[in-house]
């Protein structure tokens, strides 16, 4: 793949707020306006440093719309992370995520998933109630081996944590001429541990 | 809104036809006649197309039937794709297909109760409001199932689509179909597409052929978003189909389209317009797109568009695209704000280019600073980064040359008023190249620069064109007077004119403006018309 060095994708029931968290990080800005329906999928790209190493996350949102749905392996192949996101006030948005997270694993075995609750600003000034409990999800989230996190895109809170933490964990694309190094520490570290055994 | 009485219509063909000097299509008798000249040549544009000609009106409603048989076999896609021998398409095809229907059949263990909807027991069809619009648009499935409706809730207007569903089975059951019913100031037109039905109930003064046409694109609408295959598929597998789960969202395009449909005479006339530029400049930009885009196989189509207008479209040899499909996209680009904020990659079917498959389009604005949309269209779903990067350097190369600037002040100009082509008598006029598909109007001047007056001289124009394209008896020349203005339509083998007139214009003088307003069109050193058909 070209273009970016790390493929994550969003994904989630339309209306659920991927565009404006993608807005949110690659931009820094959101926009408080009514829903528009993204078409397809919209790609961004962002240059993050992680461990010391700069390289381009791309970023693919993804339309929420459910026609589109038998075209998201098109847009999730091969990515390294998917941030499945559900909006918090609304439980059907959860459900579907669930759906997401078996279609990922029976297709995208080695896609690390961030379970992104979206929308916090809007629980926490009490517009909207909770409608799943912080705990469930986090135990459904580690039942999966998930990471679960809340984001608003309003206020921007744990939205470049978000993102940070994909970039942290993430495997780091092997840069030509630095792969031998890699390389040689991992097996390095493989001959420790057996002589430690 | 203005009521038009034609007390004085004039059929100037069958007044010709009486007069021996010129023959029924003004041809071949230059310079003889009386009453002026009427010059008969085309624009000296039309060389070649790269959109597939649509020489009348008849040609362009005959859709294809849902299924097959249509004027280009389905192929298209396969076509395109075969273009590169020993590529692995077929599969690729059948993994598309697969994975859709895979989907599709989970779509259905999809928790039905979070599309259910609140029956509002209050019907809508009571409401004043909503009985007093001009035009209503309904979609409804073959079950009954409402699936759109142009004013007010679907939800609402249960009862009138079972009745809707009832009209169409009940004749249906006869071995017969339903196409209008006429009463006095109320049309009810049916149009039955396989699995959907579209109604549209009017007062306005179109004919039964315009309105097909229009329930005819936006069943064009709905297949480019799933596709036939898919349509078709999925009301096969579950007859009772909710649709609107799948068209969520879309009905915003199907909202812009209809308003494009009621506000813009592109459609009408199965045209388009197109961004005018100096011909030298519009090929510079041609030449930029191609040579970044040579290298990269599959590319179908490459189509620049700014201000609902073409400013180049690029096809890969052998394809053509369809006026009505350019008009899709058109619509797609003019309803999407989203692809403002990024690029985007997005499926879409072109139903007439191929109603059972996708194309994939990269969709993006040239730049922050030059708001022009550029579409890549391909048949290949890896092609993503590729087109991006020869989107970049389309953009690279468009800014060194300065063609970005060439664009954005022809995107800024206002458009050409009629008083500068020298004929006061004429107030407006449309002009269609057939061989091209396009047309040019200049910009609407009083009294039709208000909302009010575009509506009537669009109306005007329409009774122009159906009188003109009349299947029972089609004519060449249309002269109609009457207190608001005077109409004039001209259809030849090359073109089709439409010329509003003051009320009072004689007969001379509307033949001398005419001959002005081709004579002005044929130099064309305007750049209104796209005159070559590039290839990658």
């Amino acid at each position: 793949m070209s273009g970016a060095d790390f493929k994550v994708v969003l994904l989630g029931t339309e209306a659920v707020g991927k565009t404006s968290l993608m807005k949110r990080y690659v931009q820094d800005r959101f926009h408080p306006r009514p829903h528009i329906n993204t078409i397809g999928a919209a790609f961004a790209s962002k240059s993050v440093s992680s461990r010391g190493r700069q390289f381009v996350m791309g970023i693919w949102d993804t339309a929420g719309s459910e026609r589109y749905y038998a075209m998201s392996q098109l847009y999730y192949r091969d990515a390294k992370a998917a941030v499945v996101c559900f909006d918090l006030s609304e439980r059907v948005t959860f459900d579907r995520a669930k759906q997401w997270i078996i279609e990922l694993r029976n297709h995208e075995e080695d896609c690390k998933i961030y379970l992104c609750g979206t929308k916090k600003d809007v629980i926490e000034d009490g517009t909207k109630a909770r409608a799943i409990s912080h705990e469930k999800v986090l135990q459904f989230s580690k039942g999966i081996g998930a990471v679960y996190i809340e984001t608003s895109s309003k206020t921007g809170e744990s939205v470049v944590e978000l993102f940070q933490l994909i970039a942290d964990n993430c495997e780091l694309p092997s840069a030509k001429g630095k792969e031998e190094s890699v390389k040689l520490q991992l097996s390095k570290k493989s001959e420790t541990c057996c002589s430690a055994s | 809104m203005a009521v038009i009485c034609p007390h004085d219509v004039v059929n100037m063909a069958s007044t010709m036809k009486s007069n021996e000097d010129l023959d029924e299509s003004g041809e071949n008798h230059e310079g003889k006649h009386p009453e002026g000249n009427l010059l008969h040549f085309e624009p000296e544009v039309a060389v070649e197309s790269m959109l597939v000609p649509t020489d009348s009106f008849e040609s362009f409603e005959q859709e294809a039937p849902a299924g097959s048989a249509s004027l280009q076999p389905d192929s298209n896609l396969l076509k395109c794709q075969n273009t590169e021998e020993n590529t692995p398409d077929k599969v690729a095809r059948d993994t598309d297909t697969n994975v859709a229907s895979r989907s599709i059949s989970e779509l259905s263990l999809v928790s039905e109760e979070c599309i259910e909807h609140q029956h509002v027991e209050e019907e809508l069809s009571n409401s004043k409001e909503w009985r007093s619009q001009e035009k209503h648009i309904f979609i409804l499935s073959s079950a009954g199932k409402p699936i759109y409706s142009r004013h007010g809730s679907e939800d609402k207007l249960v009862t009138l689509f079972g009745v809707m569903q009832a009209l169409v089975s009940f004749i249906g059951d006869d071995g017969d179909t339903i196409r209008s019913i006429h009463t006095q100031g109320t049309s009810f037109l049916f149009l039955i597409k396989g699995p959907i039905i579209l109604a549209c109930v009017y007062k306005s003064r179109e004919s039964v052929a315009q309105i097909t046409v229009q329930l005819n694109y936006v069943y064009s609408q709905i297949v480019s978003v799933l596709t036939l295959e898919q349509l078709t598929r999925i009301f096969e597998q579950r007859r009772n189909y909710d649709l609107r789960r799948l068209l969520a969202g879309a009905e915003r395009l199907i909202d812009h389209l209809l308003i494009a449909l009621e506000t813009q005479p592109a459609l009408l006339l199965g045209a388009v317009q197109c961004l005018p530029l100096v011909s030298t400049t519009r090929d510079a930009i041609t030449n930029v797109i191609v040579s970044s885009c040579n290298k990269i196989k599959k590319l179908v189509f490459a189509i620049l568009v700014g201000g609902n207008q073409l400013v180049t479209l690029i096809r890969m040899k052998n394809f053509f695209l369809h006026p009505a499909d350019l008009h899709l996209i058109l619509n797609l680009v003019n309803s999407s704000e989203s692809f403002k904020a990024a690029e985007s990659w997005t499926p879409i079917c072109l139903p007439k280019f191929s109603s059972d498959g996708f194309l994939h389009a990269h969709v993006s604005y040239l730049a922050e600073d030059c708001q022009a949309c550029l579409l890549l269209l391909t048949v290949d779903p890896d092609l993503f980064f590729p087109l991006s990067e020869a989107k970049q350097k389309i953009v690279e190369k468009l800014r060194r040359a300065s063609l970005l600037q060439s664009i954005n002040a022809a995107l800024a100009h206002t458009g050409t008023p009629v008083s500068q082509l020298g004929v006061p008598e004429a107030r407006h006029f449309l002009y269609k190249c057939k061989a091209t598909a396009q047309f040019w109007g200049p910009v609407p001047a009083p009294p039709y620069q208000t909302t009010e007056g575009a509506k009537r001289l669009l109306d005007q124009y329409r009774v122009l064109h159906h009188r003109l394209h009349a299947p029972a008896q089609p004519l060449k020349l249309l002269y109609l007077q009457d207190n608001a203005e005077t109409m004039l339509g001209w259809v030849t083998t090359g073109f089709e004119l439409y010329v509003a007139f003051e009320p009072l214009v004689t007969k001379a003088n509307a033949i001398g403006a005419v001959n002005k307003i081709v004579r002005w069109i044929k130099k064309d050193d305007n750049g209104l018309f796209i005159t070559n058909a590039p290839t990658f």
